[in-house]
């Protein structure tokens, strides 16, 4: 499984992240996982304990939130959610849809703690 | 002055794989741009993703300049199947489940004879994880065997929706199998409306023409979008009223 990879490269973007707003801590990580994205949310979870050992942070947690799979109609304009993969819009029947959500592993947020000057 | 703590949130709101996906177009503008058409043959494994790629130089005969890299966990058993007619490199990965654009770079750097008209990539044998890397290819072909069963487009959807070609492999076995075409059709079809597909068997050379033809035809399609584009970029860049 490549969630372990996907995890790490995670880990590295937050990195730079933190680097760029002279973070001292990192507080939370929220990831958005939709049922297209290629990944499992255990899986991810399982490997984001396993390397956050390794990385800067040890007390960062990670929140999953879900998103389902969202599509726009070209043919009638209207958005549906698809729950079993069948490429077929709700409203007309459509097949010539285009995914608005839930194909991706998205970083969403970093929640932080910054030395302010005051 | 005293120094003090907040706790801010950033907002990022951007695909984990954004960066990779990045090269992977820069990389596919490269290809383009030395006009070789990359394919990224995925598949689970045994389906005979090497087999089609033999039974395809066999059908050019050398009529195209075409170069493979080719991916497994251990030993450079495919590489040697196809060495006898292509320039072939291995990539080894050591356990990692599919291939990633920095390992095709390393070993596209070790191939010789290029640039290619074609180059194919042949992925590690998974349906799940090759779904979701990039590795600047125009075209991705999943391969699935008869001998698989004709329900699998439904169990693995990112793999079927982010292919462009299906290619039902195997077909000589399917008197003795319980596969319908028809319904592997249909089903990869509600996952990927756009999907096309070829039966093949590569023992017999049958639909093998059909297979050449349509990459030759993506190729000659992407050659000529290449040229209009730079033709549309050539006029956009002349005084007004040469245009």
């Amino acid at each position: 499984m490549h969630e372990e990879s996907l995890v790490r490269s995670l880990l590295h973007q937050v990195e730079e992240l933190a680097r760029q707003h002279h973070a001292t801590e990192v507080e939370d990580i929220e990831v958005e996982i939709g049922p297209l994205s290629g990944v499992e949310s255990l899986l991810v979870q399982e490997a984001f304990e396993r390397l956050k050992d390794g990385c800067k942070w040890p007390n960062c947690t990670l929140t999953i939130t879900p998103v389902g799979l969202m599509v726009f109609c070209n043919q009638c304009s209207e958005e549906s959610e698809l729950f079993d993969f069948q490429f077929i819009c709700t409203h007309c029947g459509s097949t010539s849809l285009r995914i608005l959500s839930g194909d991706a592993f998205r970083l969403l947020n970093v929640r932080m703690q910054i030395e302010s000057a005051g | 002055m005293v120094s003090d703590m907040t706790v801010q949130t950033i907002s990022v709101n951007q695909d984990v794989l954004a960066a990779k996906k990045q090269r992977a177009t820069e990389q596919r503008e490269r290809f383009t741009a030395q006009g070789t058409f990359v394919v990224n043959l995925v598949s689970s494994p045994g389906a005979g993703k090497t087999s089609l790629l033999q039974a395809t130089a066999k059908h050019w005969a050398g009529r195209f300049q075409t170069g493979v890299l080719v991916g497994d966990l251990a030993t450079d058993r495919d590489a040697e199947r196809l060495r006898p007619w292509f320039p072939v490199e291995q990539l080894t990965t050591g356990g990692a489940c599919h291939l990633e654009l920095s390992l095709v770079q390393q070993g596209l750097s070790r191939l010789p004879q290029q640039p290619y008209e074609f180059l194919f990539i042949e992925n590690i044998g998974n349906l799940v994880c090759p779904a979701s890397h990039d590795l600047g290819e125009h075209l991705r072909v999943v391969v699935l065997s008869t001998t698989e069963g004709d329900d699998k487009p439904g169990k693995y959807p990112k793999m079927f929706r982010t292919s462009q070609l299906m290619v039902i492999s195997k077909c000589d076995l399917l008197p003795y199998v319980p596969f319908k075409v028809d319904a592997a059709i249909k089903d990869a079809r509600l996952i990927q409306p756009d999907m096309f597909s070829i039966q093949t068997s590569a023992v017999h050379d049958e639909g093998l023409n059909d297979w050449c033809l349509f990459l030759e035809n993506a190729r000659t399609e992407m050659l000529s979008s290449r040229d209009s584009a730079a033709a549309r970029n050539i006029t956009a860049e002349l005084p007004s009223e040469l245009r």
